[in-house]
């Protein structure tokens, strides 16, 4: 079986008034921990078919808005909408058919291996009468070969490198067959090998049409690997739109109190951030 | 024709099972999935039960061959055979098989949803409430309703506190833990209190309760175990596949579409109703939550959450234990639940000390 002989299901068709633009936004949305507010009244969109990179300093509710946006945190206020319909309105499996998650924190159960892991991707698909079909098969097989698992699968997961580790955890969420998928910071705690070798494949992807979304710290990276960057501060959206017209030098001492200077990436473009110094902000 | 294309896209390709299962169609778009490491696996428990339970049929003062148990339990054998077997033996061996298979499936729930290995009902103090409720209503204080019903009442009353004090943070973590603990040893001592205060013959009647012991018990009370063993082993297949996500996070659960508080709420009711009812049975023998889970998931290498293992091993220990304790002293009987202590704690250390490399469950 090969890749290309496989096609993401069809979009579900979306009620008339919704924004083609965009499967997935929030309107006015308060998030909050406990009786802190993380995050108020933010409107947010993620563009069709892209890669959107959110960036910010630590507790700017960059995960927080991630955990809204794919309905894991119930919004105290205002709305997640799915294809034009309250995300908390939808039943939990039909979200899940659309929309996955990758979460920092990947817990697995023990002596599991990769082909298992992946297997769970399928839960939203499956039922008690209904445990094994074609499309499961053929999805995680799609799932093994777009995340370069093949050689692997049989291999436990905890014997493995963290970012094979993680590419196996995005191909359980390949495996989901969502045309929308959220990761949260997915290469933290990768070496620069392993980070390429995930964002090349996020990349990948979105060529196939997904819309992703991810948390990244490192900004030439998210430059680099999306189309588009989300800056935030305390809660707030400060600015967006494609990285070269968002990633500045004042942008860059706004949000994380480091003055620097950018030049283009050579080869690619992209800006990178050379001379950086801490200033007090 | 044009029906079979539309049927068929990719009719060249044979569905087939994932490595290790067996698939199983019921019709075009029924299928189920079966382990085949998890059949074989319970396959042999069944046998090894199957032969512990001939054996302590026929082991004991008045010893009956194998083969005369065998006839006995199909309707023949001589008259002295068959009421040595049905009338005397047969309703011990019910009372520890089904206690057994009880209180490890319970515990493998416990440890599978708060995600530690410590975390079985005993320790959580839900045999011991289930125990101070069941004994309140033997020695006459308070409501005296049928001790099943009591010990389930115990057994609810202590989740729900051992909940309340934990706060936010679930089942998970230590609060959890340490809130059972506390409320486990407060209720031993009301149990303790109890007895105390009543005459020396009505503390006698409740002793059994106090220290685990499947001698004389209520038919009644068995056989309502029994019907509620069978109801959550039905009710842990339906719900296998929900509750093989628990391992995993909160997060990722909620992302696959599954209803994380619903799957921990029926986790939580079959727990406390096993553990009730197998507490108004034989009292706390709680080790074997520990035990019985263990075993099962060294058979299973480690892999998926082996419930119905679970309870085999479990119940294979329990009938195992009570024949040790009713023959090695003989004539004196050792109560099961000092038996499951003295064997049962230094094999618990054992596994554990023995097992380094695996320990997050």
């Amino acid at each position: 079986m090969t890749a290309t002989s496989l096609q993401f299901k069809p979009i579900p068709k979306q009620t008339p008034e919704t924004n083609t633009l965009t499967r997935l936004c929030a309107e006015k949305l308060t998030l909050k921990h406990g009786k802190t507010s993380i995050i108020e009244n933010l409107d947010v969109s993620l563009p069709e078919g892209k890669v959107t990179a959110i960036v910010g300093p630590n507790g700017c509710g960059k995960s927080t808005l991630l955990n809204g946006l794919s309905r894991i945190h119930s919004p105290s206020s205002g709305f997640v909408l799915l294809d034009g319909k309250d995300i908390h309105s939808l039943p939990s499996k039909e979200v899940a058919r659309r929309l996955a998650l990758l979460p920092q924190d990947t817990l697995a159960p023990d002596g599991i291996t990769i082909e298992e892991l992946i297997r769970f991707g399928r839960h939203p698909h499956q039922s008690l009468l209904k445990q094994w079909a074609m499309d499961d098969q053929q999805a995680i097989n799609y799932a093994l070969n777009a995340a370069d698992l093949e050689g692997l699968k049989d291999r436990l997961l905890d014997t493995l490198s963290g970012g094979q580790r993680q590419r196996a955890w995005i191909a359980m969420s390949i495996a989901q067959e969502t045309p929308l998928l959220l990761l949260d910071e997915p290469t933290s705690a990768l070496d620069l090998g392993h980070q390429i070798e995930v964002f090349e494949l996020i990349r990948n992807l979105s060529r196939q049409g997904k819309t992703l979304a991810m948390v990244v710290h490192d900004l030439p990276s998210a430059c680099r690997y999306s189309d588009h960057i989300i800056a935030m501060k305390k809660g707030e959206i400060i600015t967006q739109g494609s990285p070269k017209e968002v990633m500045t030098k004042e942008l860059v001492r706004e949000l994380y109190g480091v003055e620097c200077d950018l030049i283009p990436d050579p080869m690619t473009g992209s800006p990178i951030l050379i001379n950086m110094k801490r200033v007090r902000s | 024709m044009i029906n079979q294309s539309l049927s068929l896209p990719n009719n060249e390709e044979i569905t087939t099972a994932p490595n290790g299962h067996r698939l199983l169609s019921l019709g075009r778009h029924m299928t189920i999935l079966i382990e085949k490491q998890a059949i074989i696996r319970n396959v042999w428990l069944l046998i090894l039960l199957a032969i512990a339970c001939v054996a302590t049929l026929g082991i004991g003062t008045m010893p009956i061959s194998p083969k005369e148990v065998i006839a006995v339990l199909f309707g023949h054998g001589n008259a002295m055979s068959q009421f040595i077997v049905q009338d005397l033996r047969l309703p011990r061996l019910l009372a520890a098989l089904f206690t057994g298979a009880a209180f490890s499936l319970a515990g493998c729930l416990m440890q599978t949803m708060a995600r530690n290995r410590l975390a079985t009902p005993g320790i959580i103090g839900i045999d011991n409430a289930a125990m101070a409720f069941a004994v309140s209503s033997v020695v006459g204080m308070g409501i005296s309703l049928a001790p099943s019903v009591m010990a389930l009442a115990g057994a609810a009353t202590a989740t729900a506190l051992a909940f309340g004090l934990a706060g936010g943070s679930g089942t998970r973590g230590y609060r959890f833990i340490v809130a059972g603990i506390g409320i486990g040893a407060i209720a031993g001592a009301v149990t303790q209190l109890l007895l105390s205060q009543v005459s020396i013959d009505v503390a006698n009647s409740a002793y059994p309760w106090t220290v685990g012991s499947l001698s004389a018990r209520d038919p009644m009370m068995v056989s309502i175990l029994g019907i509620g063993l069978v109801i959550c082993l039905v009710a842990c297949l339906l719900f296998a596949s929900q509750f093989a996500l628990m391992p995993f996070s909160d997060q990722v659960i909620m992302g696959l579409g599954a209803n994380i508080k619903y799957i921990r709420i029926v986790a939580l009711i079959l727990c406390i109703t096993l553990t009730g009812l197998a507490v108004a049975v034989a009292g706390p023998v709680g080790l074997i939550a520990l035990i019985g889970p263990e075993i099962a998931r060294v058979l299973a290498r480690y892999r998926g959450i082996p419930l119905i293992s679970s309870a085999l091993a479990g119940a294979l220990v329990m009938i195992l234990a009570d024949l040790f304790g009713r023959t090695v002293l003989s004539p004196i009987e050792l109560p099961v639940g000092i038996v499951t202590a003295v064997i049962g704690g230094p094999y618990l250390i054992w596994i554990l000390v023995r097992r380094t490399s695996r320990t997050s469950l």
